[in-house]
């Protein structure tokens, strides 16, 4: 097999374990922690690094921002032999329960992006596998890092569908937005963030797993206050080791899921999807 | 506080951790697996029986057919106490690893029905909580049922608009291939009522979850075999309802151990 056109990558480069942040800038980063790493490919917005963490095979890939190249990555990944991804990413909360700097390990998502709903209906679930929840939960326990298991909304804008003008340019604006975040954080959802959907509902579909989790930076509702103005670059809480504990996190989930395939009798079957 | 409109039931008729069966014919049938139960309330498609299984507190009431009369059972329960929902159904299998008699135990569903897309836009996830799915599976695994993990069909038609299935061969392009699309998205099994159970938990902040025996192969029912019977080719007998009731006992009494676990650490 040729490489992958945008990945660039081939049978044998990748590992079935598979961190996914947004920024290739990060995926570096992610590696450091490893026992020992190389970089296998970068393409566009698609690094990758394979190596090994703690005894256990691992890869980074990443997706660039949004759901459309984020399936990209996913559909050529599976190709060349990963079975199992973690989204490792950055969301804000719609919760005054969640604060800065806490992890959002997510269970499901609500699915307000392009991509995944070219592959299945919105009434198909973006679900994550419960193995990878459970091992994230683990992973948060282990770590002692504060946690939050829930749904996150993933969107295909960042600038968009704040509920009072000033997010977007020149103050354009929809009354369809004023309610958005109110009503998700009404429903529960926990995080915002703009690759999750895709990445449950495409492993899904396939029968493969996947999960994620993200570091809080901001409570949504919050930045977009009374003012409407939007500034992540002074609202968002970046700087401290949010990176890292999000990149450590990762790690250790894949290390408990690599731990208990291991550990299954009989081994665990890697594609459970019916032949069509 | 009254009893509740339809349900007719007080605070204190329902522990914590309720089944959920589709037929009130089952509540007893369910609750005589369990150490001691009572019927508290009956009225339209709404049965309660409240007891105890193997030390756990336990009820279990009927929801009736579809996500509409799940809907305010859940509204009801909720009200009067109960916080965590296991839904014990029978689906039919649209994929073939899971056959007749096997345990599907629903993760997330797909929502194809009316009700919790007036709680919650097409959007929001229909899944399941963590820990009740963690204890369906160890519930399965201790009692050696074969059980399938996945996401449910819920529809709110039995009786699809497809050849040979809707009456007087009624037919709508839509529903040709729902059935196939939805093996190829790898949903284990449709029924009627998870999606309801899921979506209305989470946005509450409860527990929901749901498993289903097996009762029937979706595609042999739509086959050729001829137009569909569900007398003749469905099977819930006795041995499929005890195996249902079992294993969600065993799921209420699993998690309530762990909640009583972290309560004391």
């Amino acid at each position: 097999m040729s490489v992958q056109y945008h990945l660039k990558l081939a049978p044998g480069d990748v590992a079935p374990y598979v961190l996914l942040p947004g920024d290739p800038g990060r995926v570096p980063l992610v590696a450091s922690l490893w026992d020992e790493s190389r970089e296998v490919a970068s393409n566009r917005e698609y690094v990758t690094f394979t190596g090994t963490y703690r005894g256990v095979p691992i890869s980074c890939t990443s997706t660039g921002i949004g759901c459309p190249s984020t399936a990209i990555a996913m559909e050529e990944l599976a190709r060349v032999g990963a079975t199992t991804f973690v989204r490792i990413g950055t969301c804000g909360t719609f919760q005054d329960r969640v604060r800065n700097g806490d992890m959002a390990i997510f269970d499901s998502a609500a699915r307000y992006d392009g991509a995944s709903r070219l592959y299945a209906p919105l009434e198909f679930p973006a679900v994550a596998d419960h193995e990878i929840v459970g091992a994230s939960i683990a992973a948060g326990e282990a770590l002692g890092y504060p946690f939050h298991v829930g749904t996150t909304r993933s969107a295909d804008t960042f600038y968009a569908m704040h509920p009072r003008p000033g997010s977007s340019f020149n103050d354009y604006w929809q009354s369809s937005w004023r309610d958005h975040f109110e009503d998700l954080k009404r429903m529960n959802v926990i995080a915002a963030e703009m690759e999750a959907s895709v990445i449950l509902v495409l492993a899904r579909i396939w029968g493969l797993r996947a999960g994620g989790i993200a570091v809080v930076l901001d409570n949504v509702l919050r930045v977009s206050g009374a003012s409407g103005e939007f500034d992540p670059q002074d609202q968002f809480e970046h700087g401290g080791d949010e990176i890292e504990r999000l990149a450590r996190m990762g790690s250790e989930i894949v290390r408990i899921v690599a731990e208990r395939d291991a550990a299954r009798d009989p081994p665990r079957r890697e594609l459970d999807v019916n032949p069509t | 506080m009254i009893s509740q409109y339809h349900v007719k039931l007080v605070p204190g008729d329902v522990a914590p951790y309720v089944l959920l069966p589709g037929d009130p014919g089952r509540v007893p049938v369910v609750a005589s697996y369990w150490d001691e139960a009572r019927e508290v309330a009956r009225n339209r498609e709404y049965v309660t029986y409240t007891g105890t299984y193997r030390g756990a507190p336990i009820s279990c009431t009927s929801t009736g057919i579809g996500a509409p009369s799940t809907a305010i059972a859940l509204e009801e329960l909720a009200r009067v106490g109960a916080t965590t929902f296991v839904r014990i159904g029978t689906c039919g299998s649209l994929q073939t690893r899971a056959r007749v008699g096997d345990l599907a135990i629903f993760d997330s569903a797909a929502r194809y029905d009316g009700a919790s897309r007036l709680y919650a836009p097409l959007e929001f996830p229909a899944a399941a909580d963590h820990a009740v799915v963690t204890a369906a599976i160890d519930a399965a695994r201790s009692l050696g049922v074969t059980h399938h993990v996945g996401t449910a069909l819920t529809t709110d038609v039995f009786y699809t608009p497809q050849e040979g299935v809707a009456f007087g061969g009624y037919e709508q392009s839509w529903a040709r291939e729902v059935y196939e699309d939805a093996r190829r998205q790898n949903a284990l099994a449709a029924e009627m009522e998870s999606s309801a159970v899921m979506v209305l938990t989470r946005v509450w902040g409860l527990r929901g979850g749901a498993m289903a025996v097996v009762s029937d192969d979706v595609f042999e029912m739509v086959g050729e075999t001829g137009p569909f019977d569900a007398e003749t080719t469905f099977d819930v007998g006795a041995a499929q309802m005890e195996r249902l009731a079992r294993v969600g006992s065993e799921t209420v009494r699993v998690l309530a151990g762990r909640d009583a676990a972290r309560r004391t650490s």
